[in-house]
């Protein structure tokens, strides 16, 4: 015994959890907090799972190098495929069900969006109904755990106008075989009844003798209070007035208008109501012609700085691309070539999403006591000439830039 | 006028056109001299220059150099200024955009000509203006065996004609299977294009030795006058396979559908070899090097044909990649999601490659060079992929590409860096012809910075507003309103003009 504890002293100290306790150096020739003003060759110094500094000087742990480092981006709507097994299509209003249960947290499309840079991400139900569910907000890498990712357990209610809940339903027939697809709405505007009378009933309190609705009105009343945002997705201009015109007759304070094609169509209603809009990927080369929307809708490029111009809360979304280019950091370089400054590109992919989901204390800049979400960059964030060549995720390095 | 000089003016004009290719007019021959004037110059032949000038003659350039060091010519049209950068035009080293309908359903076509389904008003062509593309080859597209005959055109003009850098240029070829084709049954009609045309031309010199007089009799039939025609036989000299006693064969004589390909054989045309998988590399490779085509091959590989990169090494032959930058594939077997740089791949084997503008992502090749940079490609590889080497596989490589003195007046202007997202082309001249001018792209303008259209806002956004802030506001924007406004009625009627034109 005494020879094996002489052997073990004499070996070298072991170092294997040396690194996680010196945390990171990260020196970059720009440092953009988001929450203040770019520090040139400045610092972020990273302990354990947090921002331990942010300036000029300091050290400790490895060093990275890389020209450019900004907080993990953020993505609002990611298209992480989870089908249409993540709603329940037994009702129209499933409102407490949550897309957490029926998360994959094993695709192979978390990573991509985290190697692109998306570190924290809202994920949703699918647009089959008319009120989906509970969005979560989580980390893009990580444990394969809800609990070891998740952020923000209910941080939306999700629903949806226009003419997705409604596809593929037919209308009751005589004499025809009933299944439940008979009896969702067909129409847009049935979609927006349905809607209506969820939060008309939620007021009156009908039928709250039976315990389950009981408890959906009190999901929606915590909506109707503010506590609760709720996120609609509508693309047409038809479908951005629809859910405008409800957030004004039932008083609801906090909306986020999802994958808002036509939004900037609206620029007096989205002002008039305090909206936040979260704006879908810009098609290929600001073209709608592509086939990447139907014909019927219409993005320009310069969407984001008409937002822009009229004070509106916007995000920017990648929806989980496949092609390079086309991801969450490319979709700030293309709001920039509508005319977007950089500064508001890059809040409109970090602080502001995070704000609207309610998530800022712990993510969306860099800030002393923040998650250490940082991205390090190869030359001027967005521009297509760099790219991102490392990504620290609560403080471990998930993409190395020194093997890049 | 001396006697000489008189001779010399008549003489000029036709030396031009002799030049250029028969049927081809220069497009700034009769234009006057136009001065380009920028705050950096991205000549691509040696290092860029600050504050210079470009001067255009007769559509050639004939100066390039600091504004200080170039003489203004004093009856020259100038353009730009100290805030543009100017860059050589874009070259597209294949496409096949701009036809109407670009296949055919015949498996075997070289006797096609894109000439006849190139359609002037596409709006491609247009397009290739807003992204800068002012040389562009036409090839049939990919659903074919043995395709037609391309051409080389420049994206401005109402008639073919007058698009024309090169006629009859290139012929495609597809290792791709056609829809409804195995990869068996496209090998084997690949093969069969050329064995027919093997036996095609043996039977006819062999009945042209049995003294049938075969083709004789063949064009008597069709009405044509063989010795009218001058048509000579010659021998197959410089193919990699023969059919003896081919000079016995009048030109003229031999079957127009077999015709263009003993010219393929012959090295008229440059073969441009569609590649969709990494196993049609070879499946081309392998007809390009029995019928001895390979030295005039291109490849227009797709997306994971960098798989094959060593074969294409091998080869020493160029390629046009016209699958996305960076190839996304999952892997079957782990799951994970792999990403390849393709150019990065290209470039380590030594591969010539150009980029193009069938990019499903982006059809602006300053971003694609833009997007290989950021990948770690060296910047000026990144550049001569969208510039030098297309030009040099359309054969163009002293005509267009960079800007030097001697080259055609193809030049770009860029509001900024040329690979900045932020940067548009701003102007475009080809030829010493300004042909583009972005402040004047209604379409664009609708498009890529959209129009809201006038009075949608419902009436119920006044009442309980601030007053203050509604008139300050509210101010602003009738202002910008109206201006659009009046613009949108522009663009609407020029929208009626495109359904009538055809489009794409």
């Amino acid at each position: 015994m005494l020879t094996l504890l002489t052997l073990l002293a004499a070996l070298p100290a072991p170092r294997p959890f040396a690194l996680a306790s010196d945390g990171w150096t990260i020196r970059a020739s720009v440092v953009y907090p988001v929450s203040g003003a770019p520090i040139e060759n400045g610092v972020v110094r990273v302990d354990g799972k947090k921002i331990a500094a942010v300036g000029k000087g300091g050290g400790g742990g490895e060093t990275l190098e890389c020209a450019a480092v900004t907080p993990g981006l953020i993505d609002l709507s990611v298209d992480i495929d989870t089908g249409q097994l993540s709603v329940e299509q037994s009702t129209e209003t499933a409102v407490r069900t949550s897309v957490g249960d029926a998360l994959d947290l094993f695709s192979y499309e978390w990573r991509r969006d985290l190697e692109s840079g998306v570190t924290t991400a809202l994920a949703v139900p699918a647009d089959y109904d008319v009120i989906g569910g509970f969005g979560v907000v989580l980390k893009t890498g990580g444990a394969h755990t809800l609990a070891a990712r998740q952020v923000r357990p209910e941080a939306v209610l999700r629903g949806s106008i226009g003419t997705q809940p409604s596809s593929g339903n037919n209308a009751p027939r005589f004499g025809a075989p009933q299944n439940f697809y008979y009896r969702r709405p067909t129409t847009r505007m049935a979609v927006e009844w349905v809607f209506r009378k969820a939060f008309y009933d939620a007021i009156q309190g009908e039928g709250a003798e039976d315990p389950e609705r009981a408890a959906d009105q009190q999901v929606l009343r915590r909506v109707l209070s503010g506590e609760l945002p709720l996120s609609i997705q509508a693309k047409a201009t038809q479908d951005v007035r629809t859910a405008i015109y409800l957030k004004e007759e039932f008083g609801i304070p906090r909306v986020i208008l999802d994958f808002a094609i036509e939004a900037w169509r609206e620029p007096e209603l989205l002002k008039r109501s305090g909206v936040a809009v979260v704006l879908p990927p810009f098609p290929p080369d600001g073209r709608y012609d592509d086939g990447f929307v139907n014909d019927s809708y219409f993005l320009p490029l310069d969407a984001a700085e008409q937002l822009h111009e009229l004070g509106v809360p916007f995000a920017l979304s990648g929806h989980s691309a496949r092609t390079v280019g086309a991801r969450l950091g490319d979709q700030a370089g293309l709001a920039q070539r509508g005319g977007l400054p950089f500064e508001a590109a890059l809040e409109a992919v970090t602080l502001v999403p995070a704000r609207l989901v309610g998530v800022d204390k712990r993510v969306g800049s860099l800030e002393v006591g923040k998650d250490a979400d940082l991205v390090l960059w190869s030359g001027k964030p967005f521009e297509p000439t760099s790219r991102v060549i490392g990504v620290l995720l609560d403080g471990e390095l998930v993409l190395d830039p020194r093997k890049r | 006028m001396t006697m000489n000089a008189a001779l010399q003016s008549l003489v000029r004009p036709a030396l031009v056109l002799a030049v250029l290719v028969p049927g081809t007019r220069a497009l700034a021959q009769q234009e006057g001299k136009l001065v380009i004037e920028a705050g950096r110059i991205v000549t691509q032949a040696g290092p860029d220059i600050e504050n210079g000038r470009i001067v255009i003659d007769g559509g050639r350039i004939t100066a390039v150099g600091k504004a200080d060091e170039v003489e203004k010519p004093w009856d020259a049209t100038v353009i730009g200024g100290p805030k543009f950068v100017a860059f050589p035009g874009f070259v597209e080293a294949h496409t096949s955009q701009g036809m109407d309908r670009p296949n055919e359903s015949i498996d075997v076509a070289p006797f096609l000509d894109v000439r006849d389904s190139i359609d002037p008003v596409a709006y491609f062509f247009e397009d290739c203006l807003r992204y800068g593309i002012t040389t562009v080859n036409v090839q049939q597209g990919w659903n074919c065996v043995v395709g037609g005959r391309g051409m080389i055109v420049r994206p401005v003009g109402m008639t073919v004609e007058e698009m024309t850098v090169r006629p009859l240029f290139g012929m495609k070829l597809s290792a791709r299977p056609k829809s409804g084709k195995s990869r068996a049954t496209q090998m084997q009609t690949l093969r069969g294009a050329f064995d027919d045309l093997r036996t095609y031309l043996e039977d006819l010199v062999a009945k042209e030795k049995d003294e049938q007089g075969y083709a004789k009799r063949e064009a008597l039939f069709q009405g044509r006058d063989l010795e009218a025609e001058k048509a000579q036989g010659r021998a197959m000299t410089s193919t990699a396979w023969k059919v003896d006693g081919l000079e016995l064969i009048p030109r003229g004589a031999i079957d127009e559908r077999y015709e263009p390909l003993l010219g393929l054989l012959e090295g008229r045309y440059t073969v441009f070899f569609q590649c969709s998988e990494p196993v049609d590399v070879a499946h081309a490779l392998e007809i390009a090097r029995a019928n001895g085509i390979l030295a005039k091959t291109t490849l227009v590989i797709e997306d994971g044909c960098w798989k094959a990169a060593d074969l294409i090494a091998e080869a020493g032959v160029p390629v046009v990649l016209e699958g996305p930058v960076v190839d996304v594939q999952r892997d079957p077997i782990t799951g994970e999601e792999v990403e390849t740089f393709a150019p990065g791949v290209l470039h380590d084997k030594g591969i010539r490659f150009a980029l193009s503008s069938e990019d499903p992502n982006s059809r602006s090749p300053a971003f694609q060079a833009a997007l290989a940079i950021g990948r770690g490609l060296d910047r000026q590889v990144a550049l001569d992929a969208v510039t030098k080497v297309p030009a040099e596989i359309l054969g163009l490589g002293n005509e267009v590409g960079s800007l030097e003195r001697g080259k055609l007046g193809n030049v770009l202007l860029f509001s900024g860096d040329p690979l900045s997202i932020t940067s548009w082309v701003e102007q475009v001249v080809i030829e010493g012809k300004p042909v583009y001018d972005r402040s004047k792209d209604l379409r664009n303008k609708h498009l890529l910075e959209g129009v809201q259209p006038p009075r949608t806002a419902p009436p119920s956004a006044a009442p309980g507003e601030d007053p203050e802030h509604a008139g300050e506001k509210g101010e602003k924007k009738d202002e910008k309103k109206s201006d659009k406004g009046d613009e949108k009625s522009d663009k609407e009627d020029k929208k009626e003009d495109k359904k009538e034109g055809g489009g794409r």
